[in-house]
């Protein structure tokens, strides 16, 4: 995969579980275990990533580039005090004397709206609400003022209005400082109000990559205009049939060579069993990885196609034309 | 919005399910109780699908739970038919357990693992029979099919299909024993985006093929919304909130339903962003606010919010109704 972001601009990244979201972030970060082999490029502010890990420098994960996790539990130190562990973040990286860094600790829980602050650094994280703990967190990860903010799922745990006061919160501290951040969700309905471009990942590849606007509005790929139709929409009546998108996601172990989304996709021809469709647009605003794309002549004719066989290229049913 | 009262039931002969003034208490530690149900009152028509929305803690999965009695029911009545459940026990809730199944969030672990997942499916029949004492292996076969997975995978355990097969597999599990009522908790909330419209629409296909009435908990308003024929919004053990699913999600009375509305990432069309704002955290059941349970962070309180407790009041003469001192129109 293939992609660069901004400075100060908000990426989202969307997909299923095993699609490969969080793996590209652990592999930012620097997170991936032993095992993983990595090829290709990661460069930040034109400096080699893999060379500074390859280094062993410690001071450019927490500090140029962090991350926030999805579950904050987890993620915190159950038996030390949310202010230590913000502490600790600044003693170690930026050097500062205990005193000093709690006082920062401090001003950063004040700064993501923690209510209380100065009784807060003193409370262990289970004595905290999920929205609360995941403040501490994000506090944790700005500590040392990064350029980049890698969230994963930061919101799949709390409930709705948390999740809007943490999104919010993040939003208001990215324009603050101009940050970069990627966001790594499986909630559309999130990627689509929160972010400037938006990239779909299936099995383990960007599928398609665009500004917000035009990939809910104009997606090229099936999966994404597929995705979009399967979820249930707040301003459609009660009861209203869904366009579910029909079998599973595939196995990664020795994937075939083919479109990873042929035996899903009602646009399927038999081309997209014999090759990997390439990236189409790389570099521009707009790139998908399709050979029949939706919303062209090309993938309406395959699409026609099927729909008077009753059955793709793969083998998959169609009984019904889908209209939007 | 702590809504109490009866304006809400509809009475009637088709009513399957009646649930009064259930209250939920669980005890922790010495002396603290938590108040997790604290006097719903709501009904379902037969062939009816209710949907019950709100955050974490509110008191949904209780009220689901409740009516299959996994947990004691401190006060109020569960009347399923003629039957008070709440009452029951012993042999007389055992002969009822059929009618009401339920099926689950996480359909992994809510399956037995060391299980075929034929005898999963089987183990109400081999309890129960299929109501000639007997079952068949056809029958089992056929539920599979029913649901979507192939009766040849019927020796393979749980472990071995993904999340939404295995997800099919709880929902025929609970069909096998010809249910009348179908409790599903969070049944999609644990699926990816392009599973959870297959389970969605097949909830409603086994609906119409079997008639069944369904109780759906979610915390995801538009899921709630495309299943639901009604709807109650709960907070903090209480109900805000009950109404047609289209009506309610058109017209929002209550603050705290408005302000679920405007929280989420597309926000309904019929609410300002803004009133997603709402300040302040949940407060603990041990200890509820008094008057309204809502007054703590609702940005219309007064003064009467805090002394008394808002009853359930219909609005104008539609299948709407809700409890609060002032509530919003637009």
């Amino acid at each position: 995969m293939t992609f660069t972001l901004e400075q100060g601009e908000m990426l989202g990244i969307v997909g299923e579980s095993g699609s490969g979201k969080s793996v590209t972030a652990k592999a930012l970060m620097n997170l991936l275990p032993r095992t993983a082999e990595i090829d290709g490029r990661v460069r930040f502010d034109g400096e080699d990533v893999r060379a500074l890990a390859a280094a062993g420098s410690r001071h450019f994960w927490g500090v140029r580039m962090t991350m926030v996790f999805q579950d904050p539990m987890t993620s915190l130190n159950p038996v030390k005090k949310c202010g230590e562990q913000i502490a600790e973040t600044l003693r170690y990286h930026l050097g500062h004397g205990r005193v000093a860094a709690m006082k920062a600790a401090t001003d950063l829980l004040e700064q993501v709206g923690v209510p209380e602050p100065g009784r807060r650094v003193n409370q262990y994280p289970h004595q905290l609400s999920g929205g609360l703990r995941q403040r501490v967190v994000i506090a944790m990860a700005l500590a040392c003022e990064p350029d980049l903010l890698i969230a994963d799922e930061p919101t799949t745990a709390v409930d709705v209005t948390v999740q809007k006061r943490i999104l919010d919160l993040l939003d208001s501290l990215r324009k603050e400082r101009g940050m970069s951040m990627i966001l790594i969700t499986h909630d559309l309905g999130v990627a689509r109000g929160r972010c400037d471009d938006v990239a779909v990942m299936y099995a383990g590849r960007i599928v398609e990559r665009s500004s917000t606007e035009t990939l809910f509005d104009r997606s090229r790929h099936p999966y994404t205009d597929a995705l979009v139709r399967s979820i249930p929409r707040i301003e459609q009546p009660s009861h209203a049939r869904l366009d579910p998108i029909p079998g599973r996601p595939p196995e990664l172990i020795d994937p075939p060579v083919q479109c990873a989304f042929a035996p899903r996709c009602r646009y399927a021809q038999a081309d997209c069993l014999e090759s990997v469709p390439p990236t189409e647009g790389v570099g521009e605003s707009h790139e998908f990885a399709c050979h029949h794309p939706a919303n062209t002549p090309r993938g309406r004719e395959a699409l026609a196609n099927n729909v008077a066989a009753g059955v793709t290229a793969a083998g998959l049913q169609i009984s019904y034309r889908k209209t939007r | 919005m702590a809504g109490s009262g009866h304006a809400p039931l509809r009475g009637g002969d088709s009513t399957i399910l009646e649930v009064e003034d259930l209250t939920v208490e669980f005890r922790v530690g010495r002396r603290d109780v938590v108040h997790a149900v604290s006097g719903i009152s709501f009904d379902v028509l037969e062939g009816e699908t209710l949907g019950i929305v709100g955050e974490s803690g509110c008191g949904k999965s209780t009220v689901a739970r409740s009516i299959v009695r996994l947990n004691e029911i401190a006060g109020g009545s569960v009347r399923y038919l003629d039957h008070d459940l709440a009452a029951l026990s012993g042999a007389a809730l055992r002969s009822l357990r059929p009618d009401l199944q339920m099926i689950f969030q996480d359909p992994i672990s809510s399956l037995n693992p060391r299980r075929k997942v034929r005898e999963v499916i089987a183990e109400g029949l081999v309890i129960w029979g299929d109501g000639q004492g007997v079952w068949s292996r056809d029958r089992i076969d056929e539920l599979m099919e029913t649901v979507g997975i192939d009766p040849e995978f019927g020796d393979r355990r749980v472990h071995q299909f993904s999340g939404g097969q295995a997800q099919r597999i709880g929902i025929a599990r609970a069909l096998a024993l010809d249910p009348k009522v179908l409790i599903c908790d969070e049944p999609v909330s644990a699926l990816d985006v392009s599973v959870q419209a297959q389970i969605l629409n097949l909830l409603e296909d086994m609906k119409q093929r079997y008639g069944l009435t369904l109780v759906f908990i979610s915390h995801d308003l538009s899921v709630v919304k495309n299943v639901s024929d009604r709807i109650i919004v709960m907070y903090l053990g209480k109900a805000c909130e009950i109404g047609d699913a289209d009506l309610l999600y058109e017209q929002p009375r209550h603050p705290y339903t408005r302000a679920l509305l405007a929280s989420i990432p597309q926000p309904a069309p019929t609410v300002d962003e803004s009133e997603g704002d709402i300040s302040g955290e949940i407060p603990s059941p041990v200890s509820p606010p008094g008057g309204c349970r809502f007054r703590t962070r609702c940005p219309y309180v007064s003064a009467v919010c805090i002394s008394d407790e808002p009853e359930m009041q219909q609005v104008g003469d539609s299948d709407h109704y809700v409890a609060c001192h002032h509530p919003v129109v637009r």
